[in-house]
């Protein structure tokens, strides 16, 4: 199998390490990217286009709970991710389409005009990573609570289901 | 002065996009962090304090951009670049290091263009 020894040294259900460094960075890059341009466009010229720049404003946030949900990592902040990142999906298929379909309102762009066609798609693609992410790591967290609940009773016939769910596991890896 | 001015952010570029290919490489044979890409981060830190520098001075010559705001955003965020990615990137004991490290070689290279679109006296 080409599945290499990825050590476990992460802790149970850290979404810190791994894969998880890297999304880490690009949602800190575009945390910080969207509200640094929402705050200038805001304090600046809001009444240029306020619907684009409210939004901008909103997506800021979006990045910024995701960030730090990642970060933290525990069961509340992974269930907080899930939903910051569905919501995040949702706001940039909604806001893409929107904007194509009626540019009036979006004299200037938002991070999420043309399905984030201005920050090279990465915007549409990331929400996805990132639940793909979370979904891996719930697992793998679960994984690792029923492994070590069965260590207890080994001579018990529930000692089967942990056996298999580990199995899984690694063939998901 | 505008001979270094356009030779600088097209080295950032180049630069950049070659850190970022090298960085993605190590991701792909299963490499953790080393010192050759630590030393390319830090060859990448000095051109874009070099690019600080050039635009600090334009700025003190007089010249205005369109959103002045915006420039000093850039100005700052720009050096902290390679600064946190070498810091995060060395957090990571796996090849995922190495893929944060591609992702500041290709931010770097982007914020070159999007200055120039900022204050177009910056050329690439």
């Amino acid at each position: 199998m080409a599945s290499s020894p990825e050590p476990a040294a992460a802790p149970p259900g850290s979404t810190r390490t791994g894969p998880g460094r890297l999304l880490i960075a690009v949602y800190a890059l575009f945390a910080l990217a969207a509200s640094a341009r929402a705050g200038v466009q805001i304090a600046t010229k809001f009444s240029n286009a306020p619907v684009a720049y409210l939004l901008s404003a909103f997506a800021a946030v979006v990045y910024i709970l995701a960030t730090v949900t990642f970060v933290v990592g525990s069961p509340t902040a992974r269930r907080i991710a899930v939903v910051s990142c569905s919501v995040e999906l949702a706001g940039v298929l909604a806001i893409g389409t929107w904007s194509l379909a009626d540019p009036a309102t979006f004299p200037d762009a938002t991070v999420w005009s043309g399905y984030g066609s201005g920050y090279g798609f990465v915007p549409l693609v990331l929400p996805v990573f990132g639940l793909l992410w979370l979904r891996r790591n719930t697992r793998l967290a679960e994984t690792q609570r029923t492994t070590a609940a069965s260590a207890g009773d080994a001579g018990q016939a529930a000692g089967g289901g942990a056996d298999h769910s580990v199995r899984s596991v690694g063939d998901a890896e | 002065m505008s001979c270094v001015n356009g030779v600088v952010p097209t080295t950032i570029i180049v630069a950049g996009l070659a850190l970022a290919g090298y960085a993605l490489l190590m991701t792909a044979r299963n490499r953790r962090m080393s010192v050759p890409l630590l030393a390319a981060l830090g060859v990448l830190e000095i051109l874009l304090l070099v690019q600080v520098g050039i635009i600090v001075a334009r700025l003190a010559g007089g010249g205005r951009p369109a959103s002045l705001p915006t420039l000093i955003g850039y100005l700052i965020a720009m050096p902290l670049v390679p600064v946190a990615a070498a810091f995060w990137g060395l957090l990571e004991r796996s090849r995922w290091g190495p893929a944060v490290v591609a992702v500041a070689g290709l931010v770097a290279a982007v914020l070159m263009v999007r200055l120039h679109q900022i204050w177009p006296v910056i050329r690439v």
